[in-house]
Parts: C-alpha cells; sequence; structure tokens
C-alpha cells in the first residue's frame, strides 16, 4: 500500500524533474548559492552603546569608534532653566579600537570628577541566524582615576590609588526576533576609597548591579531603547533610562531620557539616580565608527 | 515512461551536463566594487566573489554576487546597508543574465567590445539594461571580461532617507572584473 502511493508520487514528479534539469541547462544559469551558509546574527543593537550601557555590537578590525555622550540637568527646573538644558551637564568622550574582530581597547574622558577610564572589550561568542551559538557573549572590563584637583579640601587630596576604580561586566544578548534585543549586563563596580568629595552618591567600596538593555526595531532606521540597572547589593535607587536611537549612515544618534548624570560604569553603578519624573534628565550619544589603515 | 528504467535518468543528466558544461565559462572570485559620491560623502564597496557563467556558443551570460559580501572598511555601515538599504536577508543577490548584443568572436589578447543586454535584478526588483563591456581572450580557456555600469537605487526601491542625501548617493557607479575559465 505504502510503496504504491511512494511509486505514484515518485512517478508523477518524475518528468517535470526531467524537464527541469534539461531546462536549467539549456538556459545556462548558475545555482544561487550564499557564501556563508549560517552567518552570525548582525545589529543585535544599533551600536557599541546604548543609552549609558555597552552592548556586544562587535567592531570591525582596525576601525575606530568615536562616542560623544551627554548628559543635561533635570527636567523638573523647568522652562525658567530650559528643563534641565542650562545647566549640570556631564559629557564623555571616547575613542574605541578594534584590534581584530573580537578585542578593541578604548579610553573615555568624563567631565564629571574629570574622570578618565581605560577599558577593553572582548567579544567571546556570536549568535548566528541557526541558532547553533543562541546568544552573544561579551566581556568589558576598565580602570579609572578621578582627576579633580581636590587642593580646597581641608584634608590630604587622595593619593593616585584613592581616586582609582575598576568595573568589570559581562554582556549577554540575543536578537530574540526582528525587532526585539534584550541584554543582561551583570557588572561589578569596585572603588578604592569612596571619598564623599567625589560625585557619587554610595559609600560603598563593592557595588553589584544587572544592566538590562532593550531595543525595540520601529522602522529599518530607528528603534526605541529601554535601560534598567537594578542595584543587588546597595540602597541606591535603580537606573532607568528611555530613548530612541536613529541610524544615519555611519552614525548612530541616541537620544534618551534617564535618571543618572553618569556616564561612565563606574559611576553608573555608584552614583545614585533620581527617580523617573523626578531628577529625570536628557541626554544624547553621537556614535561615529571611522575606518583606519589600508584593507 | 517505463518504471523499471528510472535508473536512467541520472545517467541521462550526467551526460547532458558533461556535453554542455564543456564549452562553458564561469568563475566563483569575480571582483566587483561600487563607488557612491555624495556632497559629504565618498566610499566605496567591494566584494571579491562574483559568480559569472559566460556560454559563447548559445550567448549566454549570467552573473549574480551575494551582496552579503560587499565590504566598505566600516562593519557597522556594511551592517546597516545590508539590513536597511539592500535588506539582504530577503534579496540575498544581485543578479545580471541575459546575453551580448552580437555573438562574440573573439582573438587572442584583442579587448572587444562589447554589450550585454539582460535583466538586472537587485532588491527584488528587475529591470532591463543595457551594459557595456569588454571581453579579452586570455588563453584557449580563459577569457577577461570588464565592465561597468551605473545603478539608480530608486529604479529599484532601495529608499533614500532624506537626512542621507548628503551621505549616500542616489547613483552608484558599479564595475565588475573577472576571469571566467573553462
Amino acid at each position: 500500500m505504502n510503496q504504491l502511493i511512494v511509486n505514484r508520487i515518485l512517478k508523477s514528479l518524475a518528468l517535470p524533474l526531467l524537464f527541469l534539469l534539461l531546462y536549467g541547462n539549456t538556459h545556462a544559469q548558475l545555482e544561487r548559492k550564499l557564501v556563508t551558509a549560517d552567518p552570525e546574527v548582525e545589529l543585535i543593537f544599533h551600536a557599541p552603546r546604548q543609552i549609558n550601557l555597552m552592548t556586544v555590537e562587535p567592531l570591525e578590525e582596525k576601525t575606530l569608534h568615536f562616542a560623544i555622550m551627554h548628559t543635561f540637568g533635570p527636567l523638573n527646573g523647568g522652562i525658567r532653566n530650559l528643563y534641565g538644558l542650562d545647566n549640570g551637564a556631564n559629557i564623555q568622550f571616547s575613542f574605541e579600537y578594534a584590534f581584530d574582530d573580537r578585542f578593541s581597547l578604548g579610553a573615555s574622558r568624563s567631565s564629571r570628577d574629570k574622570f578618565y577610564n581605560l577599558y577593553g572589550r572582548y567579544h567571546l561568542l556570536r549568535q548566528n541566524k541557526s541558532g547553533s551559538v543562541p546568544f552573544s557573549l561579551s566581556l568589558m572590563g576598565a580602570a579609572g582615576v578621578n582627576s579633580t584637583d581636590y587642593a580646597f579640601l581641608q584634608e590630604e587630596a587622595p593619593d593616585f590609588s584613592e581616586r582609582s576604580s575598576f568595573v568589570f561586566q559581562l554582556m549577554l544578548a540575543r536578537k530574540i526576533s526582528d525587532k526585539i534585543s534584550l541584554q543582561l549586563s551583570p557588572s561589578l563596580a569596585y572603588f578604592n576609597a569612596p571619598m564623599p568629595a567625589y560625585l557619587i552618591e554610595g559609600d560603598q567600596q563593592l557595588y553589584l548591579a544587572l544592566g538590562i538593555s532593550g531595543k525595540y526595531k520601529l522602522t529599518g532606521k530607528s528603534s526605541l531603547t529601554l535601560q534598567w540597572i537594578p542595584n543587588l547589593n546597595s540602597d541606591l535607587r535603580n537606573n532607568v533610562g528611555v530613548g530612541i536611537d536613529i541610524e544615519a549612515g555611519g552614525h548612530v544618534f541616541q537620544m534618551y531620557f534617564v535618571t543618572s548624570q553618569a556616564l561612565n560604569e563606574q559611576y553608573l553603578l555608584a552614583g545614585g539616580n533620581g527617580v523617573p519624573g523626578e531628577e529625570f534628565r536628557l541626554g544624547f550619544n553621537v556614535n561615529r565608527i571611522f575606518a583606519t589603515g589600508s584593507r | 515512461m517505463n518504471w523499471k528504467r528510472i535508473w536512467l535518468l541520472p545517467l541521462i543528466y550526467l551526460l547532458m551536463v558533461g556535453t554542455v558544461g564543456a564549452q562553458e565559462f564561469k568563475t566563483t572570485d569575480g571582483e566587483v566594487s561600487f563607488l557612491s559620491q555624495a556632497a559629504l560623502n565618498e566610499f566605496t564597496g567591494e566584494s571579491d566573489k562574483l559568480h559569472g557563467l559566460l556560454y559563447p556558443e548559445k550567448n549566454q551570460i549570467d552573473f549574480y554576487i551575494d551582496l552579503n559580501t560587499l565590504k566598505t572598511g566600516i562593519g557597522l555601515r556594511d551592517r546597516h546597508m545590508r539590513d536597511n538599504y539592500l535588506e539582504t536577508e530577503k534579496y540575498p543577490f544581485a543578479e545580471f543574465s541575459g546575453k551580448m548584443e552580437e555573438p562574440i568572436n573573439l582573438e587572442m589578447n584583442q579587448a572587444q567590445k562589447v554589450k550585454a543586454l539582460g535583466v538586472f535584478k537587485i532588491h527584488g526588483k528587475e529591470k532591463y539594461m543595457e551594459i557595456d563591456g569588454s571581453l579579452t581572450k586570455l588563453s584557449e580557456n580563459e577569457i577577461l571580461l570588464e565592465a561597468s555600469f551605473e545603478v539608480k537605487l530608486g529604479d529599484f526601491d532601495i529608499d533614500i532617507p532624506k537626512v542621507m542625501f548628503y551621505e549616500l548617493s542616489e547613483t552608484q557607479s558599479v564595475k565588475i572584473k573577472a576571469q571566467l575559465k573553462k
């Protein structure tokens, strides 16, 4: 019985198949084949940064990522302070250079506490189309120093070691669907000496937090972005951010409302936060990638 | 058809392929480049994965490229290009299929001007095009093909956002160069 059915199906297919084979040949067309059968999933996020957190989005070998990040004063100053634009600005410049497709080194400088940070990013795993690697995994580490002149202090100014702080971050991300991407960033920040003079709210040395970044694609070139960073071992308020990413060629513009003025990772964890509605502030990032060297 | 002779099918196929294959010139590593010249930004993209077929006896040509292999030197720009403009997930290939205006008759080491007539397809849209190029017979088994043409993005429903007009040119100049071998 089964054999009969199989035979009938084969028979009905045989002629069209033969025809296809011959037709294909007489019309001399190449079979269309993809060069990479199982490519990596791309653009999990629009840029190597989203709001204040770094992402798993890699840089290609010998390219340089330049980011300007900026947060303003709180919105609740009202129109008198043009909703925060008049004051309290924090600005950070950062350059990140990729030595190969996995490893990059960067340096940043934020105006708040004149803070210099050296950081590295390493991409361990990359999500692929087939799902045999279901998520991307990257590591990030940084060492920074507060370079404010504390000559005004009564006591002795902190030394280099006391001004230093460190951060380590794991980034685990997945493009869940064409529209939705999610990243978890378990983070650890350590201050050698969190002095009251520093522009942070926390007074502990060690801070643990879980960064959560979300992206919802609105159109091909823009996305809604979210950031939530619950603190795991401090009483500080959690960081909340919401924004929009817009791609324009080599640029990615990011505009957001966020509860913190901090732009580097250490201050993001230790800096403290307002609540949405109060101490909520406008911020923006401009990301640009440059090619360097010859290809 | 006698069902018991089904084993003949692959044999017939092999015969056909065997005889037909002998006169085809093919490549899998031809070069493609495009140039975008806009007011504020000029960049090129390249790939060396042009697949091509030239069949002089039957006057047929067929070329395609996996658009995922195009590189502009900035990875993020490549990803945006694939994701937003070319939409390679849906339309991974750019293709050209057609024939030469006149049957080709090549002499050794002499570049001959040719015109290809056919259909160019990219981003899921097709357009009839006439492309000027040249063919050079390098040996009995080798032909060099060079051609250049322009692609207007609007013809293929590839939209440039208004904020991008200074950065991305509507007209892309495309060049191809390939050594096809028997």
